[in-house]
């Protein structure tokens, strides 16, 4: 009987559970539009909260996929008569304010190749994934990921939020953090640039391409992680944290600043193809060897 | 009329005040009337600002390079001393929001930008002090002004602005002592750059995130 009692409840439970699930599931609006671009166009979309998703996609149209959790707010959508540029915005109906809850809305975005981006968010998290125009991303503390891009500059703000880049070929790389933690992982280029005061930084690639590398921070960690095979010519320097190199190399006949143990190095790996630059001005800086596939273990 | 009908005509609803339709959208829409206000205040700040302090062309190229990397104006728009082209009706390929919006942006960032001021102590203090983080948590001036922008935020994203605030004062501090230590020291020189560089950013981003 009370295994029965116990069998009932559960159910009920779980009836309750689903039915509140399809309550909260239909409050939610889910809209697709499509919008026309020319192939060079720019697609500009501010999100505060919620999440953006840019994905690659084919064809001249933008396609536009979004979710909104309340009638408080609406997607103005519009596209200049040339078709050049094309402008997405989350746009607050009511007063008083919303709540952040009421405000978020999703994107899914597919874009055409070769139209540029640019993407404003406060708290969303921002994904580009697989694309080939230029890309600027900007948000508040939503993390920014972008992944698998080739041959496009990459511009990335923002204030405390988390950036990762991952496999990003012969690319412009530019990104000013202020607090967050910035991740590069086969990221080469011409130019990689990163910035930030306290947020650290980590590369891990073979900085190859015979690019600029140029890592500075003001407290953050720098740590960079290379093959052993990688032509780079490097100087590095804390002001008043610690270097550190793990990676075997030759000196440099001149030097920009000399070598200070445990607050300055440099030197060149094979024939130094690429420059980097790693200026922290009180946190510590490291270059490590990464270890050989041979030697990883399994 | 709708929302974004209403803001497609709102440069010339202030200009030159509107019909009644728009004056009823105003009259029933919080949200438009709100940004009216706004809008209306920014630009009366604005007049008064400008003709007394004229920036440098320096800035207004920066702010008309920022403007072009969000994609809020394109090539030719603004002239170097800030001065907004007047195109003919034809030639016209940008929506009156967007004007308003980056008139809006300038008046903001021009105010920002005029009172910036950075605060520097007057007595360094010990090299061993010298990336101690700032004690004060209270703000003045200029960066009071952000942080009042940033308000009206999530709370989580006001926290972050005003950590980041703090951070980049004393980056600033750091770098101008280093570079007072030693006036020929490249590194602490392309720091000090550095620093300055992040709290534009942080003004950049704290001013586009308070526009409507």
């Amino acid at each position: 009987m009370k295994v029965m009692n116990k069998l009932s409840f559960t159910a009920v439970a779980a009836v309750v559970a689903t039915l509140g699930m399809l309550q909260a599931a239909s409050a939610d609006t889910r809209k697709e539009t499509r919008l026309e671009i020319t192939p060079g166009g720019t697609v500009n979309i501010v999100n505060n909260y919620g999440s953006v998703t840019l994905r690659g996609g084919s064809g001249r149209q933008v396609l536009v996929a979004y979710t909104l959790h309340s009638d408080k707010v609406e997607v103005d959508e519009s596209t200049t008569s040339d078709k050049l540029r094309a402008e997405i915005r989350t746009h607050v109906l009511s007063d008083p304010k919303p709540t952040v809850e009421e405000t978020r809305v999703e994107y899914e975005v597919t874009v055409p190749a070769g139209v540029a981006v640019n993407v404003s968010t406060a708290t969303a998290p921002i994904v580009a994934e697989g694309l080939s125009g230029d890309l600027t991303l900007s948000s508040d503390t939503g993390q920014i990921t972008v992944r698998s891009v080739a041959r496009v500059h990459v511009h990335v703000r923002g204030v405390t939020a988390p950036v990762s880049l991952t496999s990003v070929s012969n690319g412009h790389v530019e990104i000013t953090s202020s607090g967050g933690e910035v991740q590069l992982v086969d990221v080469w280029g011409p130019k990689v640039w990163v910035g930030t005061t306290s947020g650290n930084i980590s590369y891990r690639g073979d900085c190859s391409g015979g690019g600029d590398y140029n890592l500075t921070t003001h407290s953050g960690v720098i740590e960079v992680t290379l093959p052993e095979t990688a032509s780079f010519d490097v100087s590095a320097r804390s002001v008043s944290g610690s270097v550190q190199n793990d990676f075997p190399l030759k000196d440099k006949p001149h030097s920009f600043y000399p070598s200070k143990a445990g607050s300055s190095f440099s030197g060149t790996s094979n024939s130094g193809s690429s420059s980097v630059e790693l200026q922290s001005f009180s946190g510590r800086i490291r270059v490590k060897k990464q270890p050989s596939a041979a030697a990883t273990p399994k | 009329m709708n929302c974004q009908q209403f803001q497609e005509v709102l440069p010339y609803i202030i200009e030159s005040g509107g019909n009644e339709e728009e004056e009823a959208h105003l009259r029933s829409c919080p949200a438009c009337a709100e940004l009216v206000q706004d809008l209306e205040y920014i630009a009366q700040q604005a007049k008064l600002i400008l003709p007394m302090h004229e920036p440098s062309p320096r800035v207004w190229a920066g702010i008309e390079d920022s403007l072009h990397r969000q994609g809020l104006i394109q090539e030719g728009r603004l002239s170097l001393l800030g001065h907004v082209t007047i195109f003919p009706p034809q030639a016209k390929s940008w929506t009156p929001l967007g004007w308003l919006m980056a008139l809006a942006a300038m008046a903001v960032f021009a105010v920002l930008l005029i009172n910036y001021h950075p605060q520097l102590p007057s007595a360094p203090p010990s090299a061993q002090n010298m990336s101690a983080p700032a004690p004060s948590t209270a703000f003045e001036g200029d960066d009071q002004q952000l942080i009042v922008q940033v308000s009206q935020q999530a709370p989580d994203v006001r926290r972050a602005y005003e950590d980041s605030l703090r951070e980049v004062n004393t980056y600033i501090t750091d770098a101008q002592q280093a570079v007072d230590k030693d006036p020929a020291d490249a590194i602490a020189q392309q720091h000090l750059l550095d620093a300055y560089q992040q709290k534009e950013m942080l003004y950049q981003m704290a001013t586009s995130r308070a526009l409507p």
